[in-house]
């Protein structure tokens, strides 16, 4: 024990303690402590310890519906036609199981989708491959709002679907109209399903070709090989990509806002996320008047997405098989098709970057088109793109954007990689701790950091700069640091980990102190993958919708882009903004374009997106 | 130049004991080497000295300073790593100044030194390379002028040949055997090459499992090894197991089935009583075919049961009866299979060692 504490001491140098102090501070201030209290605040009433939020919660009938609507499909008589209605009056299971339902069939269906397109990409050779290989990745360009919109356009009763398929070429026999929970499943499938595509696709291409090779050698060929071999070699980074799905399905708000946009309110709205967010939109002036539910469906929401996350987490650390063939660079195992193959890959391909891709081009045409305003767009227009400048509340949210997601990126970097150092080098009791730490709000939904952020620095903070009634803006930095940092920790400690550490060692030897190693040595040799990770976060920081529309209700001059983006969908009061804020979403595929490119062309880094 | 002592220092690394026990004084300008198969601690021992690694027990001291709780920065010494650890981000003269400026050295002086010591290991010239545009010899020769320009207390080497071709590693023992005499700077090595060790120390440690199993100068560690892992580490050997039938002052006799052998022991606290079991340890090269005096070497006759051509010499295992013995002979004697050939070996050169001893290296 003596020498424990001897050996700690060793470790704990000016620097460690002082990356030790700005990592608990920042991930202590507002990750753990709002988070913790509202936990805390939800379980009790009246001064003692209970259960009554989640009793009255229940109770409410709202939350799980005992008889639940389940007439999907309606076929109703209107003066312009027969309209076939998919998921206006059901399903419907209650807040609660709703949110459960869509989460899940979002993620099968993304998973489905993603192994297929990941499949087909690496293990076969066709003419056009390269395109699609770019085409399949553009539902990653975050637009949040306006892509649901466009979908919610495309399939609305007067929507362009109707319109071709009934008006021009007559082949439906009534219109279709989908809306509803079946909507939202739609549309976050679409967006979504590149993480599982991504995941799997690295897994299937990193499978070293000869393990395949040996069981075709002893008579495994087709889909014997497929079930046997490949995937369960690959399943660990599938189920991770699945997972995250999941839990990006459960605390998404762009869709159901955007769909709230394009149809008005509906079933789309009964999932928890939504319902939280609800509460900030009702203008509430203190804290008082929130309803302490709230916090009980926050607390019911974080349970469902860490328990996921660390399941899926524990699974992926046991099933990740260290391949024991040496590394080394292989041939991928590559295969020609003929036309009776080439078919259907093309028709699968064709229709899922069509269906997946269309959100990001109509966004592109919303903002430089009339189309806002008619069934077709008839004319090329820039004044959307110039009310950017113009606009003076739409240049505020810009200006307000920059500036948050700046000073976020700054504090993301001196965390992100005193973290990473710290859990890369140190020898320290706590040291799992932060790696947990820096990693596990990419599994906490924004909506959960909101509403702990509101009832924490509203409960202790009131009157200071902290007071989320007088400076949402500060605290959004704050969450945008937290809720980013994973993007910065794990490019930093990737690279951390690719340098050997007796290039350290060799100066500790020559005699620099550990601060002097760490800014001489360590930090010039891993500097692209900090600029990387800090452009990323950059970008991600920018996207952030949970906490920006949500904190942002308590005082709207100071909202981001995405706060502005929300109030004009949600609202859609005059329709002339619904192109301005798609122009805002033009702008944000602009800033991820170029920060993927500035990352993997001139950086050299090789963007990973997502994984457990 | 200084002294460096450990006093039973220990590591250990989970459940596995890195250094166990280890007490040793290594001396003022000495080449001291660190042997032993890989796992067995030699490198821990190194980096406990340099202070990258923290020992769970016991002390380290520089001449009479217990240096045991400085840190490895302030300890002055100066490490070549296995891989060299050159810093890709830095050039050559950045690379070897780095340890002069955090000393605080003006700009003229580092030129100086750093001149000096290019002109020392012979890199003149090539002061703006980066190291990834240097040969392996080249950029090993950088690691050690860098490690030499501070003018270290100690010179530290951990396995700084192991990367190199074998030809460069034979030129380069040499003249780190030369640069070391020529600043007589104390020098602790760590080397699995039992050859390197054998050619370039003044002392061998022999290390296993984290002990210490035998250290001196290297023709007495090879000829008297003290027990059978250094034994059979050290070069080959044929190990004959017996009983021992006869003890004459320092001659040792023991009898496997009709065969006698006799040897010695090797060193003189060690005792072994008729009737004890022991090993005989046979070195293939201290054969020969015929001898001035046979009367003070045991004689082998036996089948030739394989040969083999090694190039400098040739290697016979010559069977005798249940036991089989290797044995080096001229290149160009070449008996056939099956014939019959009888070789002696000199006592004094048989080295008798008790069998309640540890077990064999596994290496060889």
């Amino acid at each position: 024990m003596n020498l424990n504490i001897k050996l700690i001491k060793r470790e704990l140098d000016p620097l460690t303690v002082t990356q030790l102090i700005i990592v608990g501070l920042i991930l202590g201030a507002f990750l753990v402590l709002p988070v913790s209290f509202m936990i805390l605040r939800a379980f009790f009433h009246k001064g003692s310890l209970s259960l009554y939020y989640f009793e009255s919660l229940v109770a409410g009938g709202d939350f799980i519906k005992t008889k639940p609507e389940t007439s999907w499909i309606e076929l109703v008589r209107t003066p312009q036609g027969e309209i076939l209605i998919i998921g206006r009056k059901g399903p419907d299971f209650g807040i609660f199981l709703n949110t459960l339902f869509v989460s899940t069939m979002v993620m099968i269906f993304a998973t489905t989708l993603g192994v297929l397109a990941a499949f087909i990409m690496a293990r076969y050779e066709f003419p056009g491959k390269n395109f699609f290989k770019v085409i399949l990745l553009i539902p990653m360009l975050a637009t949040p709002f306006v892509n649901a919109f466009v979908l919610g356009k495309v399939l609305a009763v007067n929507g362009l679907v109707n319109y071709l398929l009934y008006e021009t070429l007559k082949i439906l026999p009534f219109k279709i109209w989908v809306t509803g929970l079946p909507a939202l499943i739609l549309i976050q499938t679409l967006s979504l399903y590149p993480i599982v595509y991504l995941n799997a696709y690295s897994s299937f291409i990193n499978i070293d070709p000869s393990l395949e090779e040996q069981a075709e050698n002893l008579g495994a060929k087709g889909l014997k090989l497929f079930l046997t071999i490949t995937l369960p070699l690959a399943l660990p980074g599938i189920s991770a990509g699945a997972a995250l799905v999941f839990i990006f399905s459960m605390e998404d708000l762009g869709a159901p806002i955007g769909l709230s946009g394009a149809f008005g309110s509906g079933l789309h709205e009964k999932i928890l996320s939504f319902r939280i967010y609800d509460e900030f939109r009702k203008g509430i002036g203190s804290i008082e008047q929130v309803h302490a539910s709230t916090y009980a469906m926050a607390v019911v929401m974080l349970i469902i997405a860490l328990a996921i996350f660390l399941l899926i987490k524990k699974y992926v650390t046991l099933k990740s098989y260290a391949m024991l063939s040496k590394g080394g660079r292989w041939k991928p195992r590559v295969r020609r098709l003929g036309v009776k193959g080439l078919v259907p890959i093309y028709v699968f391909l064709i229709i899922l970057a069509l269906s997946a891709s269309f959100p990001q081009f109509g966004v592109v045409v919303l903002a430089f088109t009339d189309w806002a305003m008619s069934k077709l767009p008839s004319k090329v227009t820039l004044e959307h793109i110039s009310a950017l400048l113009v606009n003076r509340e739409v240049f505020r949210a810009i200006l307000n954007s920059l500036i948050y997601s700046s000073v976020a990126t700054l504090i993301m970097l001196l965390v992100g990689t005193s973290a990473a150092y710290v859990v890369a080098r140190r020898k320290i009791p706590g040291r799992d701790l932060i790696d947990a730490l820096s990693t596990l709000p990419i599994a906490i939904p924004g909506i959960i950091v909101a509403v702990g952020y509101l009832l924490f620095f509203a409960t202790y903070f009131s009157q200071t700069p902290l007071d989320p009634f007088f400076n949402p803006g500060l605290l959004l930095i704050f969450s945008y640091s937290v809720r980013r940092l994973p993007f910065t920790a794990r490019t930093v400690f990737a690279g951390f980990q690719q340098v050997h550490e007796s290039l350290e060692e060799a100066a500790l030897n020559l005699g620099a102190d550990r601060a002097k190693v760490f800014f001489t040595i360590a930090l010039p040799l891993i500097i692209s993958n900090v600029i990387s990770g800090g452009i990323l976060s950059f970008v991600y920081s920018m996207n952030e919708v949970s906490t920006s529309i949500t904190l942002s209700n308590l005082n709207p001059n100071q909202g981001p882009i995405t706060f502005y983006m929300s109030q004009v969908i949600y609202a859609s009061a005059a329709v002339g903004t619904v192109s301005v804020a798609a122009a805002l979403g033009v702008l944000l595929i602009v800033a991820q374009i170029l920060a993927i490119s500035v990352s993997n062309y001139i950086l050299k880094q090789r963007v990973a997106f997502l994984g457990v | 130049m200084v002294v460096v002592r450990l006093k039973n220092v220990s590591k250990r690394f989970g459940k596995v004991v890195a250094v166990d026990d280890v007490t040793l004084e290594i001396k003022e300008g000495e080449f001291f080497t660190f042997l032993g198969p890989s796992g067995c601690g030699k490198t821990t021992t190194l980096r406990i000295i340099a202070g990258l690694e923290y020992p769970d027990k016991g002390r380290i001291f520089f001449d009479d300073e217990d240096v045991t709780d400085v840190p490895p920065y302030k300890r002055n010494t100066g490490m070549v790593f296995q891989n060299y650890a050159l810093w890709p981000h830095m050039t050559v003269f950045e690379n070897i100044s780095y340890g002069l400026k955090i000393r605080g050295y003006s700009k003229h002086e580092i030129k100086k030194k750093v001149d000096e010591v290019l002109e020392l290991v012979q890199l003149k010239g090539l002061e703006n390379r980066y190291p990834t545009q240097l040969s392996g010899g080249q950029q090993q020769r950088v690691a050690l002028a860098r490690a030499l320009v501070i003018e270290p207390k100690v010179l530290l080497l951990d396995e700084p040949l192991s990367n190199l071709d074998a030809r460069l590693r034979v030129e380069m023992r040499e003249e780190l055997k030369r640069l070391q005499k020529e600043l007589k700077i104390t020098t602790i090595y760590v080397t699995h090459d039992q050859e390197e060790a054998l050619v370039i120390s003044d002392r061998i440690a022999v290390m296993r499992q984290g002990r210490i199993m035998q250290v001196g100068e290297p023709d007495e560690v090879y000829r008297r090894p003290k027990n059978l892992f250094v034994a059979t580490f050290l070069g080959r050997c044929s190990l004959i197991e017996g009983k021992v039938v006869d003890v004459d002052k320092d001659l040792v006799t023991i009898a496997i089935d009709h065969i006698r052998i006799k040897g010695v022991l090797p060193d003189k606290d060690m005792k072994l009583r008729k009737g004890e079991e022991a090993y005989a340890v046979l070195k293939p090269e201290d054969f020969a075919l015929r001898i001035d005096d046979p009367s003070k070497a045991n004689e082998f006759t036996g089948t030739v049961e394989w040969l083999f051509f090694v190039g400098p010499f040739n290697q016979i295992r010559l069977g005798l009866g249940r036991i089989s013995i290797l044995v080096n002979v001229e290149p160009w004697f070449t008996p056939s299979l099956k014939s019959k050939v009888t070789v002696y070996i000199p006592y004094e050169y048989v080295i008798i060692l008790p069998k309640k001893e540890q077990e064999v290296c596994q290496e060889t």
